[in-house]
């Protein structure tokens, strides 16, 4: 059985057909870096394997731990351990960051039959997944991204990806706008979250965050296809020559 | 949230006066039900005191509500807030008018409306300042959900100023559940409903602030998980 198996899918925003026979495989433990120059249809992917609406698949399969992963709605995949770190991490005013995460943890819960997060468990929980990111407890009290700065937000994705602890991580454009300190930061913290059962996507046009964490295997995607696969000797290849080589 | 449109007229170096102590009766709810649809509600405040009701209309209801305020001693206070939360063929409509007629007087106004199905809803509000009324402020706030294609929302603020110095605003918005939300939500494990819900519970949750009536938040609640659904 296939951890993550993608078989010649095609998707489409609208009339536009951006992916164009996709084929990817990823085995349980795998980091892979998918890399690609604006454009390539990288979000495409990342929102296609997380649900995202007005997404349209025209064909091929997901395979995810057995499953049909194109039949499941957004929650489904999340409850089976599929997280996103968002590009742009969207703002919920009103929701607290606590209130947030409780409810995301016991929908989960509740989903898989079990009686909701004892108050005292959840807090202790959230005080040592933000220690991991150097977030402060105060966050805790704040409306989800809402007031953040770029560094913050994509801490408080890896929070919530510590928190939700899930065995597939797509990191999407993680590394975008941050800096050197927040990089570090955020990078360490996905590194202290990846055991040999858990994989990771790590989406990115630069290769900076593959600095920090190392990809097992380096997929280059350019208009909607996969033009090029190998190991971290791809990663200095792009950085020498660019994208339009391949 | 969808259009939205506000207006700040702010005329001559106004100094805010230190607010009075509010004299008035506590805050209280009105809860809008089939046999209150025909009252009217006029209120008359007067110096130094402070008026604060909310209005509360749940689905189910169908009502006109006219609401008068008359501020007409020095330094009086107004605090009006709503929620109306309507469905099926419910219609609601909010008459508001809000008098400035003495100096010094501050009002607030706070709606907020959730509608669903085939419902109608509208807010009419008033602001009319008298020619003494210096040193008025009066702002007005009514934000809209609309959560089905049938569903009608009406807002209409209107502001009459005689007096030259004075502090007023209004704001308005009709939109629609920020399906951005709602995608980030999902994505964490949180199901397409309960995101619904915590996105309308978040958007009523100003108009509740400061009022610790567990019951009314529990009828609140379970009136949005009726629309959520």
């Amino acid at each position: 059985m296939a951890f993550l198996k993608i078989t010649d899918l095609h998707a489409s925003v609208g009339d536009k057909e951006i992916l164009k026979g996709i084929n990817l495989e990823i085995g349980r433990g795998e980091i892979h870096a998918v890399m690609g120059p604006n454009g390539a249809g990288k979000s495409t992917l990342s929102a296609i394997l997380t649900g995202k609406p007005g997404y349209e698949v025209t064909s091929g399969t997901i395979e995810f731990m057995g499953r049909d992963l194109l039949a499941m709605k957004p929650e489904e995949r999340a409850w089976a351990g599929i997280f996103m770190s968002f590009q742009y991490p969207i703002e919920i005013p009103g929701v607290s960051i606590t209130n947030f995460m409780k409810t995301a943890i016991n929908s989960k819960r509740k989903a898989e039959g079990l009686v909701p997060i004892k108050g005292g468990d959840f807090l202790k929980l959230m005080k040592e997944k933000m220690a991991l990111v150097q977030m402060k407890p105060e966050f805790s009290k704040r409306e989800v991204n809402v007031g953040f700065s770029g560094g913050e937000k994509k801490r408080n994705e890896i929070f919530q990806m510590a928190m939700l602890d899930p065995v597939l991580a797509i990191l999407d454009e993680t590394d975008s706008g941050l800096d050197v300190d927040a990089l570090k930061i955020v990078a360490d913290g996905v590194n202290a979250l990846h055991t040999p059962e858990k994989s990771a996507i790590v989406i990115t046009h630069y290769q900076k965050l593959l600095e920090y964490v190392r990809p097992d295997r380096v997929h280059v995607l350019k208009a909607g296809q996969i033009v090029a696969d190998g190991g971290r000797e791809l990663i200095d290849k792009i950085e020498k020559d660019g994208f339009e080589q391949f | 949230m969808g259009s939205s449109s506000s207006k700040e007229i702010d005329h001559g170096n106004y100094v805010s006066t230190p607010v009075p102590v509010p004299t008035g009766p506590a805050a209280r709810v009105i809860i809008i039900d089939g046999s209150r649809s025909q009252e009217e509600y006029s209120f008359v405040v007067g110096e130094g005191e402070k008026l604060e009701e909310t209005f509360v209309v749940l689905p189910g209801v169908s009502a006109r509500i006219p609401v008068t305020v008359d501020l007409v001693g020095p330094g009086a206070e107004a605090d009006l807030k709503g929620i109306y939360i309507s469905d099926g063929t419910d219609e609601v409509t909010f008459d508001i008018t809000m008098h400035h007629r003495a100096p010094g007087c501050t009002s607030h106004q706070l709606f907020n409306g959730l509608a669903s199905g085939q419902s109608k809803c509208a807010f009419f509000g008033k602001i009319i300042v008298a020619p003494d009324a210096q040193k008025t402020e009066a702002y007005q706030e009514n934000h809209n959900i609309v959560l089905s294609d049938e569903a009608r929302v009406n807002t209409k603020p209107r502001l009459e100023i005689y007096a030259d110095d004075v502090k007023c605003s209004h704001g308005a918005t009709v939109g629609k559940l920020n399906e951005d939300e709602q995608f980030y939500m999902r994505s964490r494990g949180i199901p397409e409903d309960e995101a619904k819900v915590l996105q309308m519970i978040s958007f009523v949750a100003p108009v509740l602030e400061g009022l610790e009536d567990e019951a009314l938040a529990s009828a609140i609640e379970s009136a949005i998980r009726s629309l959520a659904k």
